[in-house]
């Protein structure tokens, strides 16, 4: 951090009250990482997300998820036992203040304590709630339980993604890993807490979200949907390719260091393509027949698709590192890339060029950790980490005596009864 | 009712195209902003090619099934940017604009005389939001990606597959509808932070870099403590854990069994369920939902490390019951149980036979002039206040030109005319639609 004066980021001012598990945390970091002061309220003892492996040198320990960590950047931490007339009233006092209330708590939790929102609205009319649900509010499987395998399967990913017959016989559908169906419901929650905090700064009031995980894993299929809607089409699965309702050319190849390259060639395979395809190809002296001019004819190279990709594109693949391939491929214009591991990202140079990887303190710790960045550069509002995730209970007094106005000795009762 | 919108008076002039950047500025517009969308026919690969228009429609610019789905709540203008007096219009729009959006390659926008410095000199205010495959920062700005080569390169296709088979990856661009999801994030976070403090800014988003912190847990085991994600059992197909490999977390949640996909009746491409067990207590409930079978009592399966490790065999078993039920049943019957259990849907089943997206809406009906009556897909979220909406389908391409040039520019009815004789709105050489000849009488 060299500017002496950094500018804040784009949420700066903005307090949000986050009481979410491991569906909705995603969702406080990214207001947070923007510059919003989120504060996670969680039970006394923390939440049970910080359970959650990996742990830092494997020592499992609530505070020491890399998960959790991650996952709760740029927030300040207080505990608070909401079934408790104090935890209640506690609460109620932050929401009074506050511009915005994320919760994941079971439908109907939350009204049951006279916490939902009608009720805090009426000492905070510019309040904003979103609860963010496996199913949302309503509906036949509002109680369901779940879990990310769960919406990957209902929502439509897991009948997209697998294998082709041949590469893997039999094998079942295939649910992408790292947790995503959080990740989907959480940039849909995040879009609609903006749309509301947008339409406050014009109308000055708030409103309540009922947003729905299931419904924003459904909606991420790309063209999936549509292709049932207009054509009654159902798609196959198909080996590290988009589905498609019959087999298409594959577009992932082994390279010579056993790992994978992914070349999108089949669909554009005119001559101009094949013409910068051979150069490509031939500057490793791996053109084969590529150069023979009646490859400038479309209904020829129509004729040799397969011959073009299969051989061609795949013994060339195959005779280098995915990494160069990649590299030499773009560099000439080629949409192609490497199949990489997510540890292969830290030595990646553009990367390190925008400045993507950050060291974050954790001064109770004596180290610094990095972490992964943001996916976008606001020039004028910057994304940062303010802070590492908070420990439990690390801004109880910050918070709640400096902030509400609890004397020490009334935070060691509410501590003693379990409040905090 | 009347129902005030979110993004009222709010205006956006979309560049974009394909995919990421149309899914982005789609939202927008649920959310009622007006989204101009600037297209030219020549070089429009949202609509074309079309392998989503109806068996019974010709396949041309205004029949992609997945376009109109892609691009409701917004309006077209066709429009010749390359072209000294496109570029004059544009900019004339910009200037009564809040947000630009677009996500061609890294410097396309720059070349045509619209970089972040001359859009402020057209609106002091303005956010823009690029969307480029690398972003307009760092080394290889120039790169191009689509969903698959950004999930590729990202990190994401790896961690989908089974182990020591090539990966599975996401069978389709993830990255383009999560790119958009972010696209759209950026939009509104400008736009906040403009109506806030006043000032615009560019946000430099990249579709690549924006796969990469949806790996953090697995980057985080990496940097924390040194352990690749290029390991024996990795990735674990289904399960939360490879039976025979190292007992590693797989940065999906906890490490339980069972956690899998399992066959069900009939037993067709897509007849297939989910069950996860969280705790003991979940899974003496799977095992009374299944009848208590004697196998189920066996002391190997009584814990989580007993499951983890007999879990060919538990699979095998509960595959076999499964294959018995079918896939709604199964649900229904775990989840009265308080099992996890959920079905693997198509998207036949998600729009004819999810009970939950019908009761929640998710799919209406919505009449298009070219494609007829079909369903589009609805917001994932409920605003109590300003509830997103899809009021518009998906424009034909250049249908509201007239509207936009002279209603909302100015410009004179000979103005669209003789803009249209020299190519501005619509390519001379190309046959026009009717609307097009009805706009210009």
């Amino acid at each position: 951090m060299s500017d002496a004066q950094p500018l804040p980021g784009p949420l700066t001012g903005l307090r949000i009250l986050e009481l979410a598990d491991e569906t909705g945390q995603f969702c406080g970091k990214l207001l947070g990482d923007l510059g919003a002061d989120v504060v996670k309220i969680e039970p006394p003892g923390g939440e049970p997300c910080r359970h959650v492996g990996p742990f830092l040198d494997d020592i499992p320990d609530p505070e020491r998820s890399l998960s959790f960590w991650h996952y709760n950047t740029s927030k300040r931490g207080v505990t608070l036992n909401l079934q408790t007339a104090d935890g209640r009233r506690l609460f109620g006092h932050l929401a009074a203040t506050s511009d915005v209330i994320l919760e994941t708590f079971p439908p109907g939790f939350l009204g049951s304590l006279r916490l939902n929102y009608e009720a805090l609205r009426e000492k905070n009319a510019r309040l904003i709630m979103c609860a963010l649900t496996p199913f949302g509010q309503t509906g036949p499987w509002r109680d369901y339980a779940s879990s990310d395998l769960l919406h990957m399967a209902a929502g439509g990913e897991v009948a997209s993604s697998g294998y082709d017959e041949a590469d893997v016989p039999n094998a079942p559908p295939i649910a992408p890993g790292g947790g995503n169906a959080w990740h989907m419901g959480c940039h849909f929650a995040y879009m609609a807490i903006m749309a509301a905090l947008v339409y406050r700064t014009v109308a000055g009031r708030g409103q309540y979200i009922d947003a729905s995980i299931h419904e924003a894993c459904a909606l991420t299929t790309e063209a999936a949907v549509a292709n049932y809607i207009y054509r009654g089409e159902v798609l196959r699965r198909q080996t590290g390719r988009h589905h498609a309702p019959g087999p298409t050319p594959r577009t992932q190849f082994r390279a010579k260091d056993g790992t994978y390259v992914c070349a999108l060639v089949a669909g554009r395979l005119n001559p101009k393509y094949v013409r910068e395809l051979a150069d490509l190809l031939d500057s490793y002296g791996m053109a084969g027949d590529l150069k023979d001019p009646k490859y400038q004819e479309p209904a020829v190279i129509a004729a040799n698709t397969s011959h073009i990709i299969d051989d061609l594109v795949a013994n060339f693949i195959a005779s280098l590192r995915a990494e160069e391939v990649y590299h030499s491929a773009q560099a000439r214009g080629f949409t192609w890339g490497a199949v990489r591991t997510p540890e292969a990202l830290i030595d990646d140079a553009h990367l390190h060029d925008r400045g993507f990887w950050k060291e974050v303190e954790h001064p109770e710790l004596g180290r610094n950790f990095i972490y992964p960045g943001e996916a976008a550069i606001y020039n004028g509002s910057p994304w940062r980490i303010s802070r590492r995730a908070p420990l439990i209970g690390e801004h109880n007094a910050e918070i709640l005596c400096d902030e509400l106005g609890l004397s020490r000795s009334e935070l060691s009762i509410l501590a003693e009864n379990r409040v905090i | 009712m009347f129902r005030p919108r979110a993004l009222e008076n709010i205006r956006v002039v979309d560049f974009s195209w394909v995919r990421a950047g149309p899914w982005a500025t789609r939202w927008l517009g649920a959310f009622g902003a007006e989204i101009i969308k600037i297209e030219w026919p020549e070089n429009e690969r949202g609509r074309l090619p079309s392998t989503t228009t109806p068996q019974n429609l010709e396949v041309n610019l205004n029949t992609s099934g997945n376009f109109n789905d892609t691009n409701v709540n917004k309006k077209s203008l066709s429009l010749n940017v390359r072209s000294a007096k496109g570029l004059e219009i544009v900019k004339r729009l910009i200037a009564i604009s809040d947000i630009v959006l677009e996500n061609f390659s890294s410097r396309v926008l720059q070349k045509w005389g619209l970089s972040y410095r001359e859009l402020c000199k057209i609106k002091p205010d303005i956010v823009y939001v690029s969307m480029s495959g690398y972003g307009h920062t760092g080394r290889h700005h120039h790169y191009t990606t689509f969903g698959p080569v950004a999930q590729a390169v990202s990190g994401l296709t790896y961690l989908s597959g089974l182990p020591d088979k090539p990966p599975a990856g996401w069978g389709w661009s993830y990255m383009d509808d999560t790119g958009g999801m972010y696209g759209a994030m950026c939009a509104l976070t400008g736009l906040y932070h403009r109506n806030t403090t006043g000032r615009g800014q560019h946000i430099d988003l990249s579709q690549m870099v924006s796969s990469v912190p949806l790996n953090g847990p697995a980057l985080m085991d990496f940097t924390v403590n040194g352990r690749g994600s290029r390991r024996a059992g990795y990735p674990p197909g289904n399960r939360t854990h490879w039976p025979g490999t190292p007992l590693v977390n797989n940065y999906r949640g906890p490490t339980v069994a069972p956690h899998n996909a399992y066959r069900t009746h009939p037993g067709e491409y897509n007849d297939w369920c989910v069950i996860v067990c969280h705790s003991d207590e979940e899974w003496q409930r799977l095992a009374q939902v299944m009848g208590a079978p004697s196998w189920t009592t066996s002391p190997k399966f009584a814990t989580v490390i007993g499951r983890l490790q007999h879990q060919e065999e538990l699979d095998e078993h509960i595959e076999a019951w499964s294959m018995t039920v079918g896939k709604y049943e199964l649900t229904e019957r775990c989840q009265a149980a308080g099992v996890r259990a959920l079905p693997v849907q198509s998207a036949e089943d998600r729009v004819e036979h999810d009970p939950q997206l019908r009761h929640r809406e998710m799919y209406l009906p919505m009449e298009h002039p070219a494609l007829g009556l079909h369903k589009v897909q609805n917001a994932p979220f409920k605003l109590s206040g300003t509830p997103a909406s899809n009021h518009l389908p998906s424009p034909l391409i250049g249908q509201h030109t007239r509207e936009i040039v002279e209603g909302l520019l100015g410009y004179t009815h000979e103005e669209l005319r003789a803009g249209f004789a020299d190519g501005t709105f619509w390519p001379t050489k190309r046959a026009r639609f009717p609307y097009m000849e009805e706009m210009l009488r």
